[in-house]
């Protein structure tokens, strides 16, 4: 691969790739801020400036302050380059860091902060704002201009999901161009020039596309906001952890923002990766993490409709172990879901296998509108590691289930997870048997029609690993802990078939994986 | 190796010291004159430093951190955004805030922001002063020359919002010794869309 000199080090590239591109892939950051990896070129905010050291150099007439003559001589400066723009060359020498970038880039700062309110206070991107940063990095001289700075439109009302301030915007279009580039939607323009420039909606529409929470992912300042994170919180108080959207069978990396003081999920951020997603999510995958603490099982509980009652989860387990012994093993209905993880459904599948239960099921969400960008049109993260763990058996959808409880093929059933196309009126057929235990970590259509039901572990909360619908495999990690006493899916029914006087073969998670790849190889 | 020797004389004591008498009528000569003196003469003889605590107060010095307050626009609205700098800085972790935005029909929607609750805990609070420090509106302050009223219920130590705006600074009033020009207020030149450029 050919190489070029940057501040020094050598850094290989490809041919065709920017200085820019080339170091961001090494690990070094050229200070940017129009600059995205995964979108077009706009070279207009003028961070990234750089002296291209080597070969002719290009020279700019400066006047120079002569302090012996008293008056401005004639000079000359060295023309610096937009370091995102010229490809990069065989031997080529750049510095980012000497005399006269500093200066340069110290300037653009300066020209950027001129007119900025500095509401640091009453912006939600304070902490994780490159002006912030770059102020500190690159400028540290006070204001110099003391007259009152331009005002322009605040908190202007995007669409359902963005508020825009175009006091703090810097105009990198960075927006624009996601909408373009990502969303393949021309909503968003800039209008006027100079001091008088600002982004504008489409003029009779609103920002309301599927990926328009991408704006504000990309914007480097707090111009563009998002309605739903705004005011929620302050992002130095959050941390991070590494998940899995669970919205669709992309499966789009994602970091889990949480607050540890309260282990509250504020929002999630797509996580990079070149395979699955680049940068991006759509706003339906980043508003899943609302589903975490809303409508959560705490408690085991026995009993349907007004009879429902909570009981100690020892007690719950008894009771499971106790309705699923009375039931035959060629009756019993194992029911996988596609919304836990391929362990917890693997550890399900032991179980059947252990009971002499055939019969799995698959229950599922109905799905939702898919596009070409990102979206699956399956809504559900892992219908494939479901498969997998069944190590490729059929699995039928729980409107078969349905059809064989009101044959009488079905007596009792074993179901994961609270995610069904079904309402409740359609699982009718469920509440005349006597056995249907629910393990769950949300109330909803299947729990309810269960007569036990017992908590576990939210996706949030578990060290589990998805397949997408492309069949990648993609584990995370727990971002927060459970509520007391609930434990991942695959623990709670290693505690079942201990009720069942049943061995899985598996003590932990580890033991559990190992039976994972001979799954996966008897589905292949 | 001989070690030297220095032979301290102990004090001795006077034939007057001796007879003990004497001594004892004159420390009790000294003692009664300074109860006569500070109880019945006249105030700017008295030599006593003791005040009569709660009749009588002593000034606290001017940069004495008493209690907080929250200071206030001139609308009565509170300047605290809500932006949690305060709560960062606080090593006692006794600062409580939930930020909330004002409606779009409120006129004070320029402000933006401003915390629905802001409770501190005046029991753990340890009066460092950090959270004026962090403050970047100038919205807590601890002038008010006040130190925590004593009170027989920790709830009474617990103060809101409405109790720390109803506190005065020093000078009796509420607002701030550094106004700031706010997007919010009447005479700031901010524009929308609808008034244009």
């Amino acid at each position: 691969m050919p190489k070029f000199t940057l501040d020094g080090k050598e850094i290989a590239f490809e041919a065709g790739e920017t200085v820019m591109e080339a170091a961001w892939r090494e690990g070094i950051e050229i200070p940017h801020y129009c600059w995205h990896p995964g979108l077009s070129i706009a070279a207009n905010c003028r961070m990234c400036l750089v002296h291209v050291e080597s070969g002719r150099q290009m020279a700019m007439p400066q006047l120079v302050f002569d302090a012996d003559k008293g008056e401005y001589v004639p000079a000359t400066k060295p023309r610096l380059q937009p370091a995102c723009q010229p490809a990069a060359a065989e031997d080529m020498g750049v510095s980012s860091t000497n005399e006269e970038v500093k200066t340069a880039q110290a300037s653009v700062q300066e020209f950027l902060l001129l007119n900025h309110p500095v509401d640091c206070p009453i912006c939600d991107q304070a902490g994780e704002c490159k002006l912030q940063d770059y102020y500190y990095e690159h400028q540290g001289t006070l204001k110099r201009k003391l007259t009152e700075p331009v005002h322009k439109p605040k908190g202007v009302r995007f669409g359902p999901t963005i508020v825009y301030d175009a006091e703090r915007c810097i105009m990198c279009t960075r927006c624009i161009r996601v909408c373009d580039e990502v969303a393949k939607d021309h909503v968003l323009d800039m209008r006027e020039r100079g001091n008088r420039n600002e982004i504008i909606v489409a003029p009779g529409r609103e920002l309301d596309h599927k990926y328009t929470l991408m704006t504000e992912h990309v914007c480097p300042v707090g111009a563009l906001t998002s309605q739903d994170f705004r005011f929620k919180a302050r992002v130095w108080f959050l941390k991070s952890g590494q998940g899995v959207c669970t919205g669709c069978a992309t499966g789009c990396n994602t970091h889990v923002d949480y607050d540890p003081r309260n282990g509250k999920v504020y929002r999630l951020r797509p996580r990079d990766n070149a395979d699955v997603n680049q940068f991006w999510m759509c706003d339906d995958g980043m508003m899943t993490y609302t589903r975490h603490d809303t409508d959560r099982l705490l408690m085991s509980t026995t009993g349907r409709g007004e009879e429902r009652s909570p009981v100690a989860e020892e007690e719950a387990l008894a009771l499971a172990a106790e309705k699923l012994t009375a039931v035959d093993a060629s009756k019993l209905a194992v029911v996988l879901s596609a919304q836990h993880t391929t362990e917890d459904n693997l550890a399900l599948v032991k179980l059947a296998g252990a009971l002499g239960a055939d019969r799995l099921y698959l229950a599922a969400l109905g799905g939702w509108e898919g596009d070409d960008i990102l979206r699956s049109e399956d809504n559900n993260p892992n219908r494939s590691g479901a498969k997998q763990a069944a190590s490729g058996a059929s699995l039928k959808p729980v409107g078969e289930l349905l059809a064989d409880v009101q044959a009488g093929a079905v007596q009792g059933v074993l179901a994961l997870g609270w995610a069904t196309a079904e309402t409740l009126e359609e699982l009718a057929p469920l509440l005349a048997l006597d056995g249907v235990v629910s393990l769950t970590s949300h109330v909803g259509a299947l729990p309810a029609a269960a007569s036990v039901a017992i908590p576990v572990a939210d996706t949030f909360e578990v060290d589990g690993s998805f397949v997408n619908a492309k069949g990648l495999t993609q584990a995370f990690q727990p971002a927060l802990c459970p509520p007391d006493g609930v434990e991942p899916a695959w623990a709670t029914i290693s505690e079942l078939a201990a009720k069942l006087g049943k061995d899985l073969g598996f003590k932990d998670l580890q033991g559990l994986r190992e039976g994972l790849v001979d799954a996966v190889e008897a589905a292949q | 190796m001989t070690v030297e020797v220095k032979v301290i004389k102990k004090p001795g004591r006077t034939l007057a010291e001796q007879a003990y008498v004497p001594e004892i009528a004159k420390g009790l000569g000294f003692a009664m004159g300074r109860f006569f003196k500070n109880t019945f003469g006249p105030q700017a003889k008295k030599e006593i430093d003791t005040v009569k605590y709660p009749e009588e107060k002593v000034e606290y010095p001017e940069r004495f951190r008493g209690i907080h307050r929250l200071t206030q626009r001139s609308d009565g609205s509170p300047r605290c955004v809500a932006c949690l700098c305060c709560s960062t800085a606080c090593p006692a972790q006794c600062i409580h805030i939930e930020p909330a935005e004002y409606e779009p029909d409120d006129p004070r929607h320029g402000y933006e922001r401003y915390p629905s609750v802001f409770v501190i805990d005046e029991l753990r609070c340890i009066f460092c002063g950090y959270c004026v420090e962090a403050c970047p509106c100038d919205a807590i302050r601890m002038d008010t020359g006040m130190h925590m009223p004593p009170s027989t219920s920790r709830d009474h130590f617990i103060y809101d919002k409405e109790t720390l705006l109803s506190i005065p600074g020093r000078d009796g009033t509420y607002l701030t010794a550094n106004p700031r020009h706010e997007p919010g207020d009447d005479t700031h030149p901010g524009i929308d869309r609808e008034r244009g450029h």
